[in-house]
């Protein structure tokens, strides 16, 4: 999979003989205008992600006003979902004025599935000329990446381009808002060339796992960091857009990283990061983001971002600041005994009625509220409608949706794109409620690439009607959620779409027991890589006893395992051992009973003179010799009863030259085995065949020297 | 008093077999000094009056020390296989204060109230001293080649002002990945993790994790098992706290049964006010108590410059001896000549200025002596060549001898005209006379036997 390329294949006649001479070429960046993930579903059913408006603005652009103060003078914008509604945003926008200082290019296409497709296709359009930054378009910034970008470059004219991406990170310890469970990662640095070693999303992990080859090579400190958020905002060199290339199986930057990390002495390339302390950087990766983000800018930690800058110079987006964070457009009006408390953007043209009581909350343009409403951590999008006694908590309106008086949204409710709710109803937390039908999500757009699948049960009852019971008796929408029969799934939708609640301080595991050995990592949850063995040694039983009963011939046993291989990502050690062990296991399993040795052999030595060429296939190097050897040995292990059939299992073994004598003899004398493997290698029938094999080997020496 | 210091020397010495055959380990001379002296020294230095050392019977009868402290030696049974864990247990009635335990086998001239401050500031359960290993620079005899004696590494996790130490763990224990627990890092979001690293087996105790030791009989070893334990303790919550939580009507039994470290804690009742009233905090970003509530802390101080020696090998027992007569000038108090007043030297001028030669010795004409140590009752006859040597006590060189990188034990003679260079003789060995020996351990064949 991984092929080694000449860096910089073309980027001679770009790029220019010496790069001290000339002033480095503009700077380019590649904006990802798509998440390729559902996250946002169904509110990004309406409208892109990118276009959803955070304090107002679009995400995009924030992204963009983040690229061009940072410098970069030629943005290339990859759409795919919901194309035209982007480019018609962004043609309609500042940054494609005459006078802007970033050109943007747009490139749509309805293929691109992942990230490593942009890349695929930058490369093989030969978009960028030299360093470019690699951002999505949800991503909130105002780093000055100048400083990473000289060290960046720096690296790769001292070390001949061997540092091909430089991550940028910001500091925030954990529990931090903005650190959203889903998005935690831990890394290993070296803490004296800032290169990254180790790379991992922490996500309901326990404990965290560090290969020793990180310690081994000649690097004196490593540094430990989970005090890191990932910014999403990557430098990269034109030889990422290659290495996606290389490397068609790299659907995101993760793949990407962990690929190159992995492969770092095959490649010889390196990450190196960017750790900034005082600058804000963070991605709308979910809802919990969306509210951690929109906070953060109106509480001016995005500074010079502000609302009241009005960076997108449109001029329905002017507003005024007044103390205790209070954004007010134009022709806003706000009734008798209306209170806003602290950090409330208030769009163009809404109308607030009496006595309401607003705090920590966003609300677009053109909304009407009524009387007596409370709003607190509220983000109402444009022309809501909100009648009188409304309270809502923590949650988010869309364009034009209707909430009816004496409604109440519990925290974490979304109402999608005109929706109505109520009269005199309470939503629970965690209600989602879209004009789109869960249902019909499986009949359109399933070219919209997906891993994480919201909603799986598909014979669900079509609802023909609202629920009135859900929505209120003149109500507009479906629930969104899963059957009402399984409550785990239901709070397993919620955490999808809102993003897992922060959980600030974990508690530690208790130790009860006192006992020291007992506390080593064995307890603790099997990693994901074991579970892929045992599916693969399932897939490999199940295809080998199709092969048997169907009389599949050994070839095409050997290109299923290897498609299985590839599909589960098993190395070929591991293979070997499956391999063997689900044939030794195989009589076992068409018979429930535990055999005596003799039926068993009788069982075991056809399926093994049928099946020797898929042996032969995998049992090359001498060290699948030994595998195949301690796989076998394992299983006489676990099998206490047949222990006297093993010579009878490796005579058949060395009849049908699946295993050398030598091999056999050196996995006999060797010595670290564990006392159970002793005891079996005392086995009378096993000396026996040992002994032969040795006067067998010595016959044919002597034989060799006649 | 605040600290009771304790000085382990029951330990066999057991990877430099060649000496600690014939000497037990606290008695081996480095720089005409036995080895134990060096530990007590420290301690003295620093005012200590009074130390506990626990060492074997046999030790005790050839322990003959100037020291102006106090020395309470207590001996632990011959037979019994017994590890340091199990020392303090021994010992564990005559402690009454916290403790500073030190090996018999350190030699150091840290600062030792850097250790002693941390353990102070932080109100720690423990403290210890670490430094970056040495290099072998020097040729051990009957080594062959250059290869390095594989060790197990350790693995030493520190925080981001390297004093509080995080995590621990060895090589040996360890698969083919390093673990650490979520909660750690949720805690301590930066470590550093070294592996460069040697302990110098100094720890600072508090008194409850003696007690703690003392009902504890699974432990035997205090930096195998006990250390490991207490700084995995740090992270993790009191196992009774809980359980008296989930079954309050039970009896509590089983608290009695299960008795963890958290058990043993006892803080001052005044010291547990000070982090509420005070708005000092251990870390930034949460508002949290401070240290999280742990009430396990380890330090380490880790040396930065200056010496530190564990003498546990060959190497390092060559080593040691080669930086002591650097060393010694600032230890001992008055200062003693590095050539004994009671040593017969006839050319002084052929002898180094770094070289050692204790008292009673004789060294013949043109005899010359460079970058060595000679011991007590020697009798180093003409025209002999000593570089880079130790040479232990009562010792003979016949004339025209060559000694280049030797180590020779108690009364070994060397006869005429020998020629040896990288070669350790063993006690009471004689050579024959223009013998000529390069890289080998002579030793007695029951010396060899105990090998």
């Amino acid at each position: 999979m991984m092929a080694a390329r000449g860096c910089g294949r073309r980027g001679a006649g770009a790029r220019g003989p010496d790069p001290q001479e000339e002033p480095p070429p503009p700077l380019q960046a590649v904006l990802v205008a798509d998440s390729f993930n559902r996250r946002f579903f169904p509110v990004s059913k309406d409208r892109p992600r990118v276009l959803l408006p955070l304090a107002n603005v679009a995400m995009i652009d924030y992204t963009l006003e983040f690229l061009t103060a940072t410098g970069v003078e030629e943005t290339f914008v990859f759409c795919c979902w919901k194309s035209s509604e982007i480019k018609e945003h962004l043609h309609k926008s500042k940054w494609c004025r005459h006078t802007s200082p970033n050109k943007v290019r747009i490139v749509t296409s309805d293929l691109y599935r992942s990230l490593g497709d942009v890349l695929r296709d930058v490369d093989a359009k030969s978009l960028v000329r030299s360093d470019f930054l690699l951002v999505s378009g949800d991503v909130v910034s105002n780093i000055n990446v100048s400083a990473a970008l000289e060290e960046h470059r720096m690296r790769r004219k001292l070390d001949k381009n061997v540092s091909v991406m430089t991550m940028i990170f910001k500091e925030s310890s954990p529990g931090h808002r903005a650190r959203c469970q889903e998005d935690d990662i831990i890394l290993a640095m070296d803490s004296t060339t800032n290169r990254v070693l180790h790379y991992q999303r922490t996500q309901e992990l326990k404990c965290f796992r560090f290969p020793m080859s990180l310690f081994q090579s000649n690097i004196e400190m490593v540094e430990v960091r989970h005090d890191l958020l990932d910014c999403h905002i990557s430098i990269c060199s034109p030889q990422v857009a290659e290495l996606f290339t290389d490397n068609f199986d790299y659907q995101t930057r993760d793949d990407f990283v962990r690929g190159l990390l992995v492969n770092e002495e095959v490649l010889g390339n390196q990450i190196h990061m960017h750790v900034t302390a005082e600058e804000y950087g963070a991605r709308v990766s979910n809802l919990l983001m969306y509210e951690a983000v929109c906070s953060d800018i109106i509480r001016r930690w995005v500074y010079p971002m502000t609302p009241e800058m009005n960076f997108t110079d449109d001029e329905t987006q002017s507003y005024t600041h007044s103390k205790h964070n209070i954004y007010r457009g134009a022709e806003v009006s706000l009734g008798h005994g209306s209170v806003l408390d602290e950090n409330v953007l208030i769009g163009q043209g809404t109308v607030i009625g009496s006595n309401c009581s607003i705090t920590n909350s966003v609300i677009g343009q053109n909304c009407k509220i009524g009387d007596e409403v409370i709003l607190d951590g509220a983000f109402l999008w444009n022309g809501v409608h909100v009648a009188d006694h409304v309270e809502i908590r923590q949650s988010i309106v869309c364009d034009e949706a209707e909430v009816k008086e004496k409604v109440k949204l519990n925290p974490h409710c979304v109402l999608t794109s005109q929706v109505v709710v109520g009269p005199n109803i309470t939503l629970p937390e965690g209600t989602v409620i879209s004009l789109h039908s869960p249902d019909e999500e499986e009949e359109d757009d399933d070219e919209f690439s997906d891993d994480s699948g919201v909603n799986k049960e598909e014979n669900k009852v079509k609802l023909k009607g609202y629920n009135k019971a859900e929505v209120g008796s003149e109500g507009r929408g479906y629930l969104w959620k899963a059957d009402d029969e399984n409550e785990a799934d239901e709070e397993e939708q919620r955490q999808n779409l809102w993003g897992p609640t922060l959980n600030p301080e974990e508690e530690s595991e208790t130790e009860s027991d006192l006992s020291l050995g007992s506390e080593q990592p064995d307890s603790r949850t099997a990693s994901p890589q074991l579970d892929d063995i045992k599916v693969f040694q399932n897939e490999v039983l199940g295809t080998l006893q199709r092969g048997e009963e169907e009389n599949i011939s050994c070839d095409n046993l050997v290109l299923e395992i290897n498609s299985l291989k590839y599909a589960y990502n098993i190395g070929l050690k591991e293979v070997m051992q499956v391999l063997s062990k689900v044939v030794m296991e195989f009589p076992l399993q068409q018979l429930d009973t535990e055999l005596d040795p003799q039926h068993y052999c009788l069982m075991l030595i056809p399926l093994l003179k049928k099946w020797s060429p898929v042996f032969k296939n995998y049992i090359k190097r001498a060290s699948d010799h030994l595998d195949a050897l301690s796989a076998i040995e394992e299983f006489f292990l676990e099998h206490d009863g047949l222990h006297t059939s093993i010579a009878k299992v490796l005579m058949t073994f060395y009849q049908l030259e699946i295993l050398a004598e030598e091999m056999i003899l050196f996995w006999f004398s060797q010595r670290d085995t564990s006392d159970k493997g002793r005891q079996l290698r005392k086995n009378q029938q096993l000396q026996k065949f040992i002994q032969w094999l040795k006067e067998a080997e010595e016959e044919s020496s002597e034989g060799d020297q006649d | 008093m605040e600290f009771q210091a304790v000085v382990m020397a029951a330990g066999g010495g057991s990877r430099m077999m060649d000496l600690t055959s014939s000497i037990p380990k606290p008695l081996l001379p480095v720089g005409n000094k036995p080895l134990i002296w060096y530990p007590l020294n420290l301690l003295e230095r620093i005012g200590f009056e009074e130390v506990i050392v626990v060492t074997t019977k046999e030790v005790q009868k050839l322990l003959n020390l100037d020291t102006k402290m106090k020395l309470d030696i207590v001996c632990i049974p011959d037979d019994a296989d017994m590890g340091t864990a199990d020392s303090i247990r021994h010992i564990h009635q005559k402690i009454k204060t916290d403790v500073l335990v030190l090996s018999c086998d350190l030699i150091t001239d840290v600062a030792l109230h850097e250790v002693v401050d941390l353990f102070r500031a932080h109100d720690a359960t423990l403290s210890m001293l670490m430094k970056k290993a040495h290099e072998p620079t020097e040729m051990v005899p009957g080594q062959k080649g250059k290869k390095k004696p594989v060790e197990q590494r350790d693995f030493i996790g520190v925080d981001d002002t390297g004093k509080r130490l995080l995590f621990m763990a060895n090589e040996a224990d360890l698969d083919e990945e390093l673990v650490i627990k979520r909660s750690l890092l949720q805690k301590h979001p930066r470590m550093h993790i070294r592996t460069g690293l040697a302990d110098a087996h100094l720890y600072c105790l508090k008194k409850y994790v003696v007690d703690f030791l003392a009902e504890n009989r699974s432990l035997t070893s205090i930096r195998s098992e006990l250390i490991p334990y207490l700084v995995r303790k740090q992270f993790s919550s009191p196992a009774s706290l809980r359980q008296r939580q989930d079954n309050k009507e039970q009896d509590q039994k089983k608290d009695q049964k299960s008795l963890d470290i958290f058990s043993y804690v006892k803080g001052d009742s005044l010291l547990e006010f000070a982090p509420d009233k005070s708005c000092w905090n251990s870390h930034s970003a949460d508002l949290n108590e401070a240290f999280h509530g742990g009430k396990v802390r380890c330090y380490v101080h880790i040396m930065k410059e200056g010496l530190c020696y564990r003498v546990n090998t060959l190497g390092l027992y060559i080593e040691a001896n080669r930086q002591v007569p650097k060393l010694l000038p600032a230890l001992v108090c008055p200062e003693e000549p590095l050539v004994h007043v009671f040593a017969q030297v006839t050319d002084r001028g052929l002898v180094g200025s770094d070289s050692i030669i204790g008292s009673s010795t004789q060294v013949g004409e043109k005899t010359s002596i460079k970058h060595s140590i000679i011991g007590s009752m020697c009798t180093i006859k003409d025209r002999v060549k000593i570089t880079n040597c130790i040479i232990m006590n009562s010792v003979t060189i016949e004339e025209g001898c060559s000694l280049q990188s030797c180590l020779i034990c108690h009364n070994a003679v060397i006869e005429k005209g020998a020629d040896l260079r990288d070669c350790l003789i063993g006690s009471s060995q004689r050579l024959e006379p223009k013998s000529k020996h390069v890289n080998e351990v002579i030793v007695g064949s029951e010396q060899l036997m105990e090998i």
